[in-house]
Order: structure tokens, then C-alpha cells, then sequence
């Protein structure tokens, strides 16, 4: 008996919650319905950002420091929801589902743009032609390291090393791949590809010398740099790289290859156009906000603030390079798709 | 060695935080000791989503406090009332009731509670000095020595995991072949995605370790029917004798190297530890009769044993990133969710995070013995909680904590999937715990191995070339040679009563 008793009172106070709960949600609405009178974005209405990496990558991180800034400018909250997979590709399959809004956007990764195409073939990758896009946010650069005691500091001692040589990358279909098949093939070197699980075990790997060079973005790697740990031997960056004023491009050393990674905010296809110039003025507020530039400083960022359009360019154009070039030297980045 | 760091990990558990949740994991791990059904490793992986939240540290030393809190509390009801509420204090019952009923309970639970301390210090302090030793060779680990290490992780988990051997075996087959679901990450090829994105990055750990250990504990316990018990309300004179004292010191002993020892090997762990102490004071003893008629050695044995081991298994984790049992399977995966690869270099890499978890073993401990005895009462009383409540609220936070890892439907399908696959295979006598491992050590397996042969150009003699893969590979065909060559020789004598305990094991 004693238990049935307990039992009610525990479901009244759980209802009564729920009601007050209700309400609470009610209460926010209504607020938020009188805001948007003129039918104008966000009307009250929260913003959720995908990220399709895990917590805690460079993704996700710029993805809060960009959600605090523009949650001040628009006035509601913005919260990032991680829904990692399949390089981005999962989170962007979610995101062309959503209703075109505004209120639902996604930090889409350059790699799965113009690289994962590469690698897992034709209709396999998401393809940006579906999505809006909002605008451009920043650059990664990759950077060819090595332990210090390989000896290697130049790719023509690389080249000169007498014996085929091992390079880690970060992952299949990634910039850090791409990097380096594209610069070994035009170099002439002969060079296996020792895929590793992301940036840290790749770090690891080149460390105790179990591959004799990787390319890493260079934020995960700047630190053992600046130690004396690893031996930068070029970016992958199209100009030098201001954190690395001392190395080389790759392009500076005669091999035509810039890659970077590049991330971008993405929208479902459809969303009006005054809601994307609305969204794009918050997210330039948060770019010039001072704690964000230093976000990007301390993370070997270079801003690549530019518009939706021209993003789509740079990113078919870096896309279409890539083919030909890959098809040009026979690179084959995936298996047999 | 640098104490610098040692002492810095003592300052990390000593933030209120970091107390308070390793107060809550202690706690909670005496709460599912107490309680039969669900163990430390289910508990873990259901409570997972949870550690989401906090810091890496924090969420590490919570769930460590599960595990070794629920090596106490399963002696609780051992017992008081001659029902194991963990694997690991089965063989308490015989002696630890037979004393609760000559009426000297408190001496049983206060000689455990002892043990169980002195156990987990030893075992503390080994792991602290044998950490930073490993580390040093952090660099030299590369994809070859991954390699060896997992095969024979693999092994020793279907050689020495209780049960049947082949449906061990079997089981890790599965673990493997699950393992091999998701994009090839050498190739970029699909692998039994049937077109799924989401299984593009292969099965998720959480999901599966939530499914076999959480909801298929739970399915599989709604079987039992549970009588309500009813426990002596208080119990007298906890502190026991120094008669008794002398008695036990020497079961401590031993009970605390055995364990760490068997603790450290995968497979091993800390219900096998106790039962292997357990046979091992019998066989010492002047008076063997004794045992089962309330023998305190009997108790001290296998409670410091199953402590020591519950404490030395992280060793293997932390130092190598070599899960030993299906818990510390849970907590690796509890690593990953944090963004923490565990290995050699997690000491110099994350020295604050090691130490921090390290040391709050300690603390745990410490509060464990302060808290088992004066609150044994209480923790009795836990046991009225029917099933049929309990039950259900653990089979909804299982479901809403595992989408809130990855945001995705599909993971709480797949823990259903799995709830049902480990209802089956209890049912049917297979240990989930060697398939969850494997899956574990699948991907590092396979990746290792891929890896190694692009580094040595095809070249598969070079294994033994390499000085810390050769020695592992020598081991790895040691064990998997001994017991065929072992067993041969003992099927020309007559069975000796060792292969008879094992096969009850």
C-alpha cells in the first residue's frame, strides 16, 4: 500500500513538473512571438549548429567560439550539436533534411568538399551544390614534419634518402593524405602511406620515428615545433604561413600543391535570402569581436572570412585542381571504388 | 623518479569536485555491489552518457570509484546474507556467512574492509611506480608492437576468461568480426555499411557496451525472481580481534600480490583473483576443514585479492592502452568518449589526468573504509528496492543517455540490438565480456597490423626483428601453445582436481 501511495505522489509531482515545465516553454514563446512581428530572423527562435567532427577538434572549437559571438549579436541562443561520422558527411546529411530557415546550420569541413570526393568516388560524398552557404570562416595549414634525428630537413633530402620512404597521414581522404601524394608524386619520390587514426597518433608515430615524415595541421603541431621536437620541412599553405615565417611552401620549393583545410557555415538549400544576408552579418560581427581573433591567433587560424559565392568557387575550383592532378599522376587516394 | 607530478595528481583530487564525484562513484559502486543483477561494468557503461559533461579527470576517477566501490559492497551482502551481489565476492559466502551466522559478521566485514584496503594500497603503489617506467618507452611503441600487444590481449582474454574456453573464443570472434564494420581506413572502401552513414565510422563502443552490459543485464535479471530479503538490522563489533588480525595478515598478504598479478593479466581480473585466492589459503592451510565453517583466511584471501586486482587491471589500460577486462573495456571507452587516447604517452601527455585518476584510488579507498563499516545497515536496506522500479528507470536512462552521446537515433537502435544479443548470450552461457573486448582491440589489431606491414614493406620476419614486438610475439605463442601441451600431459594422468575447480570457475 505504502508503495502505491508513494507511487501517485511521485507521478503528481512528475506531472506537475511537466506542466510547469510546459509552461516555462510556453512563456518563452510567446515572448519570442511578439519579437518577430515584421516575420523577421531569428524571431526569438534558437540556432543550433552541427558540427560533424567530436567535441574538442579544431571544428568544434571554432564552432563555439563563433556560436558565443553570434548568440550575442542575434540575440538567442546558439548552441552547437556534435554529430560526428563519416568526416562531416553524416552531420551534412542531417542538414539537408532540416527545414531551410536559418535556424538549423552546419560547420562544413573544406576536406569534405573538394577531398573526400577523391577518395570514396562519384555520388558517395555530399555534394555542395545542395546547401547555402553563408560564408567562409578560416584556414588550416598542414605542414610536413619530421623527427629531428631522420636527418631530413629539405624534400631534396628527402629525395636523396636512397630508400622508398614511409609517411603518415591523419586519415584516408584527408588534406594531410592529399598533401603528401600530390608533393611526393611531383617530387618523383617513392613513398608509402601509412594511414593513422587523426592528428595526435600521427604525431606520435613521427616522434619515436616509426614513419619518417607526416603532415599534420599545424596547430596539433606547432608546440613539439617551437620545442625543437619535430623539424618543419615546408607548409602546404599557398603563401608562407605567418605562425611559420622560416619554412618554406611546398609551392616556394617548386612542387604546385597547395592544400589547406577550410571550414565554412553551411544552410539547407532554400533558405531565403534575407535570412542568409541577416545570418551573415551576425557571423562578420562575431569575426571582427576581439575574443574571437584571438581565438583564431592562438589556434593558427588565418581568417578566410569571405562570402557565401565566392567560398563556393574557391572550394569547386580547389575540387576540380585536385582531380586533375590526381588524375594526372595517377594518385589513388581511396581504394578500388 | 619525479615526484612533482605524483604530488600534482594529489592536488587534482583533491578539488571539491573531483571529491565529490569520487564520493558519488564510490557510493554508486557500493550501491550496485549491494545490490545483485547489474555489476560495475553494466553500471559504467549505462552511467557513460553521463560523464559526458565534466572534465576527463573527473569523469575517469567517478567511474574507477565504480568498479573498486563495488568490489566492497559486494562483500556486504556475501555476507550478511549469503548472496553475492558481485562475481567477484562469490567465494566470500562460504566463510563470510558461516561467520555472520556463529555471529561474528562484523569481524568478516571489518577483515574485508581491511584487506580490501590494504589490497588496493599495494596495488596503488605499484601502479605508481611501475606507470612512469613504461612511459619511458612510449616512443618506441609503434604499430608493430600494437600489434603483438593486441593479439595477445586477445588471446589471454579466450584463455583465461571464466567459462567455457571455445564459447570464450567464439565470442571474441564475434567482438572481431563486428570490429570490421565501417569504412576501411587504409582504403577508404565500406565495410558491412549496407550504405548506412551511420555506421560509415564503424559500430560505436558506447552503444554496444550500454546494449550487452546494461540492458541485456537488465532483461536477463527480470528472469530472477527476487524475493525480499530480509537483513539483520544492525550488526555488532566491527572491529575485529587481533587474534583475528594475526590470523588474516598472511592471507593479505598473499591475497595482494596474487591479485595485482592476476589483475594485470587481461582476462584476469578481479573474480578470477578471488577465486584463485581463495583456493590458495585453502591449500596452504594447516586446517583446511575449517574453510566453509567461517575460517577469517577464507575471507581476507579473496576480498584482498579482488580489490588488489580490481586496482592493478588499470595498470594495463593506462600504461599501454590495453584494456584487461570487460570494466576496464567500459572505462577505455569512457577515454575515448573524453577525446583521451589511452597509452604510453597518456602519462607525459596527460600527467595531471594520470595522476589526478591514480591517486584518487587513494581517496577512494580511504573513503570506502570509512564508509563500508558504520553504513552497512543502510546499505542493506538498499536491497527492498524492487526490480520491478528499478528495472525500468535503468532501462530508460540506458536509452535517453545514449543518444545524448552522439545525437543519434540510430545508437539507441543499436543498443536494443545489443541488450538482446547479451540477453542471448547469457542465456545461452557466453560471457559477453570477451566479444566487447575484442571489438576493443579489433580496430587496434587490424589498424596495427595493416600499418606495420606498409612501415616494413611486407615484410612480416621484422615483427621479430623489433625488440619489445619480438619479446610480446614469443609470449603470445607461449600462451597459446601451454595449455594444449598442458592438458595433453594431464589427460595421461588422472584428472587432477585443479582442472575440476577451473571447469566450476
Amino acid at each position: 500500500m505504502t508503495t502505491n501511495h508513494r507511487a501517485r505522489r511521485w507521478a503528481t509531482a512528475g506531472a506537475g513538473l511537466a506542466l510547469a515545465l510546459s509552461l516555462a516553454a510556453c512563456g518563452g514563446n510567446i515572448a519570442g512571438g511578439s519579437d518577430a512581428e515584421g516575420g523577421e530572423f531569428p524571431g526569438g527562435d534558437p540556432v543550433t549548429i552541427y558540427v560533424g567532427q567530436d567535441p574538442g577538434g579544431s571544428t568544434d572549437l571554432i564552432a563555439r567560439a563563433l556560436a558565443d559571438e553570434v548568440s550575442d549579436d542575434l540575440g538567442v541562443p546558439v548552441t552547437v550539436e556534435n554529430k560526428p561520422g563519416a568526416n562531416g558527411a553524416l552531420a551534412a546529411q542531417e542538414l539537408a533534411g532540416e527545414k531551410p530557415d536559418g535556424h538549423t546550420l552546419m560547420i562544413y569541413n573544406g576536406s569534405l568538399a573538394y577531398i573526400t570526393p577523391l577518395a570514396v568516388g562519384e555520388g558517395k560524398a555530399p555534394d555542395i551544390a545542395d546547401y547555402e552557404i553563408v560564408t567562409g570562416i578560416s584556414l588550416d595549414d598542414y605542414v610536413l614534419v619530421t623527427a629531428p634525428g631522420s636527418g631530413f630537413t629539405t624534400i631534396e633530402d628527402l629525395a636523396g634518402a636512397g630508400r622508398p620512404i614511409t609517411f603518415g597521414t591523419t586519415g584516408v581522404g584527408t588534406g594531410s593524405q592529399l598533401s603528401q601524394e600530390l608533393l611526393f608524386a611531383q617530387a618523383d619520390i617513392e613513398a608509402t602511406a601509412v594511414p593513422f587514426d587523426g592528428g595526435s597518433p600521427t604525431l606520435t608515430a613521427v616522434l619515436g620515428g616509426q614513419v619518417d615524415v607526416g603532415s599534420i595541421q599545424l596547430g596539433e603541431a606547432i608546440e613539439q615545433i617551437e620545442a625543437g621536437e619535430l623539424t618543419p620541412i615546408v607548409t602546404f599553405a599557398e603563401e608562407r604561413v605567418s605562425y611559420l615565417p622560416d619554412t618554406p611552401t611546398a609551392v616556394e620549393a617548386g612542387y604546385d600543391v597547395p592544400v589547406q583545410q577550410a571550414r565554412a557555415v553551411f544552410a539547407p538549400k532554400g533558405t531565403p535570402e534575407d535570412v542568409l544576408q541577416s545570418l551573415r552579418e551576425s557571423f562578420q560581427s562575431a569575426f571582427e569581436s576581439e575574443a574571437y581573433q584571438e581565438f583564431n591567433e592562438s589556434n593558427q587560424l588565418t581568417p578566410n572570412e569571405i562570402d557565401g559565392e565566392q567560398l563556393r568557387e574557391q572550394w569547386t575550383s580547389n575540387l576540380e585542381d585536385y582531380r586533375s592532378v590526381v588524375e594526372e599522376y595517377g594518385i589513388d587516394l581511396g581504394g578500388d571504388q | 623518479m619525479d615526484l612533482a607530478p605524483v604530488l600534482d595528481g594529489f592536488t587534482v583530487v583533491l578539488e571539491p569536485t573531483n571529491l565529490l564525484y569520487c564520493l558519488i562513484g564510490v557510493v554508486i559502486g557500493m550501491l550496485v555491489g549491494v545490490l545483485p543483477g547489474l555489476g560495475p561494468a553494466a553500471t559504467i557503461a549505462i552511467l557513460l552518457p553521463i560523464t559526458f559533461g565534466v572534465e576527463a579527470v573527473t569523469a575517469i576517477i567517478m567511474l574507477a570509484g565504480i568498479f573498486y566501490g563495488a568490489q566492497y559492497g559486494g562483500t556486504i551482502t556475501s555476507v550478511l546474507l549469503r548472496l553475492p551481489g558481485e562475481a567477484s565476492s562469490v567465494v566470500t559466502v562460504f566463510d563470510g556467512h558461516a561467520l555472520a551466522r556463529q555471529g561474528k559478521a562484523g569481524t568478516a566485514l571489518g577483515i574485508a574492509a581491511i584487506g580490501s584496503f590494504i589490497g588496493g594500497t599495494v596495488s596503488i603503489l605499484a601502479l605508481t611506480f611501475l606507470a612512469p617506467l613504461v612511459a619511458g618507452f612510449a616512443l618506441d611503441f609503434g604499430p608493430p608492437e600494437y600489434t603483438a600487444l593486441a593479439l595477445l590481449g586477445i588471446l589471454l582474454v579466450a584463455t583465461v576468461s571464466s567459462g567455457s574456453r571455445l564459447k570464450a573464443v567464439i565470442a571474441a570472434a564475434i567482438g572481431l568480426l563486428l570490429a570490421t564494420v565501417g569504412r576501411d581506413a587504409f582504403t577508404g572502401g565500406e565495410r558491412f555499411t549496407f550504405g548506412n552513414l551511420s555506421l560509415a565510422d564503424g559500430l560505436d563502443f558506447v552503444p554496444i557496451a550500454m546494449g550487452l552490459f546494461g540492458l541485456g543485464e537488465i532483461l536477463y535479471n527480470l528472469e530472477e525472481r527476487h524475493t525480499a530479503v530480509h537483513a539483520p538490522a544492525t550488526v555488532a563489533n566491527v572491529w575485529p580481534s587481533r587474534k583475528d588480525l594475526r590470523q588474516s595478515s598472511g592471507s593479505i598478504g598473499r591475497g595482494s600480490v596474487l591479485g595485482f598479478v592476476l589483475g594485470i593479466l587481461p582476462g584476469g581480473g578481479a573474480t578470477l583473483s578471488s577465486l584463485a585466492a581463495y583456493a590458495m589459503e585453502k591449500k596452504r592451510s594447516k586446517t583446511p576443514e575449517r574453510f566453509g565453517h567461517g575460517a577469517v583466511e577464507g575471507v581476507a584471501g579473496p576480498e584482498t585479492a579482488n580489490n588488489a586486482a580490481a586496482t592493478s587491471s588499470f595498470i594495463p589500460l593506462l600504461t599501454l592502452g590495453i584494456p584487461a577486462n570487460a570494466t576496464m573495456a567500459v572505462i577505455f571507452g569512457a577515454l575515448l568518449i573524453q577525446g583521451v587516447s589511452p597509452g604510453p604517452q597518456l602519462v607525459t601527455q596527460e600527467p595531471e589526468l594520470f595522476w589526478g585518476v591514480v591517486n584518487s584510488l587513494y581517496i577512494g579507498n580511504i573513503l570506502l573504509l570509512i564508509m563500508s563499516i558504520p553504513l552497512v545497515g543502510l546499505f542493506v536496506k538498499i536491497l527492498r528496492v524492487r526490480p520491478a522500479i528499478l528495472a525500468p528507470i535503468t532501462v530508460l536512462i540506458t536509452l535517453v543517455g545514449v543518444y545524448t552521446v552522439n545525437n543519434d537515433v540510430f545508437d539507441i537502435v543499436l543498443v536494443i540490438v545489443f541488450g538482446a544479443l547479451g540477453y542471448l548470450m547469457k542465456k545461452l552461457g557466453f560471457d559477453p565480456g570477451p566479444l566487447v573486448l575484442a571489438f576493443v582491440l579489433g580496430t587496434l589489431l587490424e589498424d596495427s597490423l595493416r600499418r606495420s606491414l606498409l612501415i616494413f614493406d611486407g615484410d612480416a620476419t621484422e615483427f621479430f626483428a623489433r625488440p619489445i614486438s619480438g619479446i610480446l610475439l614469443v609470449l603470445f605463442l607461449l600462451v597459446a601453445l601451454l595449455p594444449p601441451v598442458r592438458s595433453a600431459i594431464v589427460r595421461r594422468r588422472t584428472t587432477s582436481t585443479e582442472t575440476r575447480t577451473k571447469e566450476l570457475v
